[in-house]
């Protein structure tokens, strides 16, 4: 095969598998806003669901989803930001920055139905605390942790040594120089680590389904150990009626609101890294 | 300030775990049983204003479990308790109360119903179950493999069907060519095929998802037809069972008395099944 | 003052550092005490095709092998797609439409699973029994190309990034012998990418071992291997699949339980071995450079 034969086989396999790629996302995008448009209205976003999920909408599903993320959030971002500053600030030692990597990433690469399962024996079982919400925003605040911590830790890594060598000269104490240098950047790492991970968070089913939510009944509710409904688990309940019309499009009506909250927050982590890309010190 | 942290992370705990589930009835298991308790649930909860029943799915086992383990306070089967099930909960004494009775009918795609195929003996369903028969030839249908679809182990409508077809509640279905779980889902799988087989609730019947009749020894066909299963004629029937730990109390019982009432009965009917005051 | 602060502070940032610590080693010790009882009871017999809790058989090849054949679809799809997407982002599409490009493939990564599941029921499983000809379009092969797309964005991304990352000069030098862009990519570009590509593989070969609830709903469920064995046009069980639809059936403490576990505990290994090792590949890599 001659050289320019084979550059041309290659460039158009190259154009070839883009084509694939793109309309493949292409046709993820209009299914999901064309299905979904037909579907969601006022009413939808704001009345309960009823009869199994084909009628009706979904106020308590999206207000389920967002109580569950909302407690991961307040859960996971206060340990995973002690945890950036204690590994950037006092282990110095090699083995043991080696081990705590291991363990973040480890944590982060379980898959997301073994965190349902630990759920349900640890604290659904040992600790007796029942499906509740409560347990579901535990689980998720785990799940998320190790995406805070690195994100908050890689942005206390690159503040540059000058600011620390000005500080030390100045005399500050250690928790000093945490304060007032480390501690911000920590925060503004950790937050953009905190929208990505909720971003996973919120379309999680599986680490959810056995501990957290019910299928109906649910309203708002009234304390840390009550079920609620949630998006994922509802689009569950409902694709496997895919056949019953009513049905179905509220799936995709849901689907489409649950997107779009997955967008909200992965979009606004996009911007924030973009944004502090550019900060330059 | 780490101590306040630390105090009132622990005095949080201590709520979430001592907070009681009030009025709060819980309930969980069998889809069959599921389309009456949460419509009955619904009307339940705008007579009664304030309280608040949670109704879950996920099958027959699922609510044995979760009553077995007082997670729950109703759980919904359509099926009996097994032996096994009973011993492994020693501190749990189920109590059962029947709220209505339903078929356990075979079903197929619409296109084999068309084609002929309205009724099929209860060995030929246990030789399609056990692989023995695998194509609609064989009992003069169309030429095509049939789509034998199981059911997850533990839920009701296989219990009962396995019991009278194969023998056994809990036999292996080697013919099986699909495992699905929920009523919903099995139907879902029934209309997009054209040549499957599959076991359905009575109130799961559509124009899509056709009931066969059952052909008995003497050559009689006999419907699934309401009439059928309140006499007891259709081969495969069951109850439709809710189950409370020990007598039920408070807003427990008053529920479960609603779904008795004629009001809750009703409902029963209105999904396809038969009361139980019939 | 700061004195006392300073010891609040470092109390706040040891005590989380210790229960995330704490939480991780619980996962996994949790996870072993319940699949414990399986391990002994079972044994070897794990390691057989028949499960029926019924009979306390619990054998899990079938998951094993549901799940390696899923995946091996999936990569054997989303692999050669993705990479040469990557080829055509990071070498052919001008610089700044790059970024706009690479935001939109981020932003689908994040679609979650279960709506993947929605679309692969609605639309994937009726597509493949008309295609094949087939009673049901619930099959392992539905399983791969859906995982395929899942995992299609990660690497896609990945792989990009490996390629941009090469410094111009490269790229210049090897033109300037007059090779083919084909060549150049060939001798110059590949050699160098290769390695964080094939992380960028392991990453999404972790992803597509643990994804759940699309593999759920697609992969038919039945605890059977095919006959013959390549027919993945026919219904499966993988690991997650098996774990999604029967935990809530089984009797905490149970044996059925425990196996369940086990299974569980198989996929927490296999995932996390190829997750750290992959991250350690990549870091001594990052710290040779």
């Amino acid at each position: 095969m001659s050289r320019k034969v084979k550059n041309s086989l290659f460039k158009s396999s190259v154009y070839l598998a883009s084509f694939l790629s793109i309309s493949i996302l292409l046709f993820l995008i209009i299914t999901l806003i064309s299905k979904g448009i037909n579907a969601v209205s006022w009413q939808f976003l704001t009345s309960e669901s009823s009869n199994f999920g084909s009628q009706g909408g979904i106020i308590y599903q999206i207000i389920g989803s967002l109580l569950l993320t909302l407690s991961a959030a307040i859960i996971s971002f206060p340990l995973a930001l002690g945890m950036a500053i204690y590994k950037s600030e006092y282990i110095k030692r090699n083995l043991f920055q080696n081990i705590t990597n291991t363990l973040i990433y480890s944590l982060n690469g379980i898959p997301s139905i073994i965190f349902g399962i630990f759920g349900l024996i640890f604290f659904v079982n040992i600790l007796n605390m029942g499906i509740s919400w409560f347990v579901g925003g535990i689980i998720l605040a785990i799940m998320i942790l190790p995406t805070i911590t690195l994100s908050s830790y890689q942005s206390i890594i690159s503040i540059p040594i000058s600011y620390r060598e000005n500080a030390a000269s100045l005399g500050l104490t250690k928790w000093q120089v945490i304060h007032t240098i480390v501690l911000p950047r920590a925060i503004s790492g950790g937050f953009t680590g905190l929208l990505i991970g909720l971003a996973r968070a919120i379309g999680e089913t599986a680490p959810i389904m056995f501990i957290a939510t019910a299928f109906s009944g649910v309203t708002f509710p009234n304390s840390f150990l009550e079920p609620v409904s949630s998006l994922p688990t509802h689009i569950l309940a409902l694709a496997q009626q895919a056949t019953n019309p009513q049905a179905l499009q509220n799936a995709w009506g849901a689907s489409l609101v649950l997107i779009i909250l997955v967008f909200i927050f992965s979009i606004s982590a996009l911007i924030r890294r973009i944004h502090y890309s550019k900060v330059n010190y | 300030m780490r101590k306040i942290i630390i105090l009132s992370t622990l005095v949080l705990t201590v709520l979430a775990c001592t907070e009681q589930k009030n009025d709060i009835v819980s309930v969980s298991g069998s889809t069959t049983v599921l389309p009456v308790v949460s419509t009955a649930a619904d009307m339940f909860m705008k007579q009664n204003p304030g309280s608040k029943i949670i109704v879950n799915a996920g099958g027959s086992g699922v609510g044995v479990n979760q009553v077995g383990s007082q997670r729950v306070e109703i759980g919904m089967i359509s099926r009996d308790i097994t032996e096994k099930e009973i011993s492994q909960y020693p501190n749990t004494s189920f109590k059962t109360h029947s709220i209505g009775r339903d078929a356990v009918v075979p079903v197929v795609s619409s296109e084999i119903y068309n084609a002929g195929i309205t009724a099929l003996t209860l060995d030929q369903l246990a030789k399609i179950y056990r692989g023995e028969i695998s194509n609609w030839k064989e009992l003069n249908g169309p030429d095509k493999e049939i789509l034998v679809i199981d059911k997850e182990a533990a839920r009701g409508t296989r219990h009962v069907f396995m019991e009278i077809v194969l023998g056994d509640k809990e036999a292996q279905a080697s013919g099986a060519d699909l495992v699905l779980g929920a009523n919903n889902e099995e139907q879902t799988a029934l209309v997009q095929s054209d040549a499957a087989l599959g076991i359905l609730s009575n109130g799961w019947l559509n124009d899509d998802v056709k009931g066969l009749s059952i052909k008995m020894p003497d050559g009689t066909l006999i419907e699934p037809s309401l009439e059928n299963i309140v006499n007891n004629n259709f081969p495969i029937t069951r109850d439709l069972v809710l189950i409370t730990n020990g007598t039920p109390t408070g807003k427990t019982k008053e529920f479960i008395d609603f779904i008795l009432s004629a009001k809750g009965q009703e409902i029963v009917v209105k999904n396809g099944y038969v009361g139980i005051s019939k | 003052m700061w004195a006392s602060q300073n010891k609040l502070g470092k109390g706040y940032v040891i005590t989380s550092t210790y229960v995330s610590i704490a939480i991780t080693l619980l996962i996994f010790s949790i996870l072993f005490c319940y699949s414990f009882q399986a391990f002994t009871e079972i044994g070897w017999r794990l390691f057989t095709h028949n499960w029926n809790p019924a009979t306390e058989e619990y054998g899990i090849l079938p998951m094993l092998y549901g799940t390696l054949s899923v995946t091996c679809i999936a990569l054997l799809i989303a692999v050669p797609i993705g990479v040469l997407t990557a080829i055509f982002t990071s070498e052919i599409v001008p610089k700044q439409y790059r970024l706009y490009i690479k935001s939109a493939i981020e932003l689908l990564a994040g679609i979650p699973s279960i709506v993947y599941g929605l679309i692969g029921i609605a639309f994937f499983s009726t597509w493949i029994s008309s295609w094949f000809d087939l009673a049901s379009g619930r099959t392992l092969l539905t399983a791969g190309i859906l995982l395929a797309i899942m995992i299609l964005p990660t690497i896609i991304t990945l792989s990009d990034d490996a390629l941009f990352n090469i410094p111009k000069k490269y790229r210049e030098a090897s033109k300037g012998l007059g090779f083919y862009s084909y060549e150049v990519i060939q001798k110059t570009i590949w050699p160098i990418a290769k390695k964080n590509i094939a992380g960028a593989i392991l990453l999404a070969l972790g992803r597509a071992l643990g994804e759940t609830m699309a593999v759920m709903l697609l992969v038919g469920s039945i605890d059977k291997i095919p006959d013959p064995f390549y027919k993945v046009i026919s219904p499966g069980q993988t690991i997650t699949s098996k774990l999604g639809r029967e935990v809530g059936e089984s009797a905490f403490g149970s044996l059925h339980f425990s196996a369940l576990n086990a299974i569980g505990f198989i996929l927490l290994l296999l995932v996390i071995t190829l997750t750290v090792f992959t991250q350690i590949y990549f870091r001594k890599k990052q710290e040779a450079l």
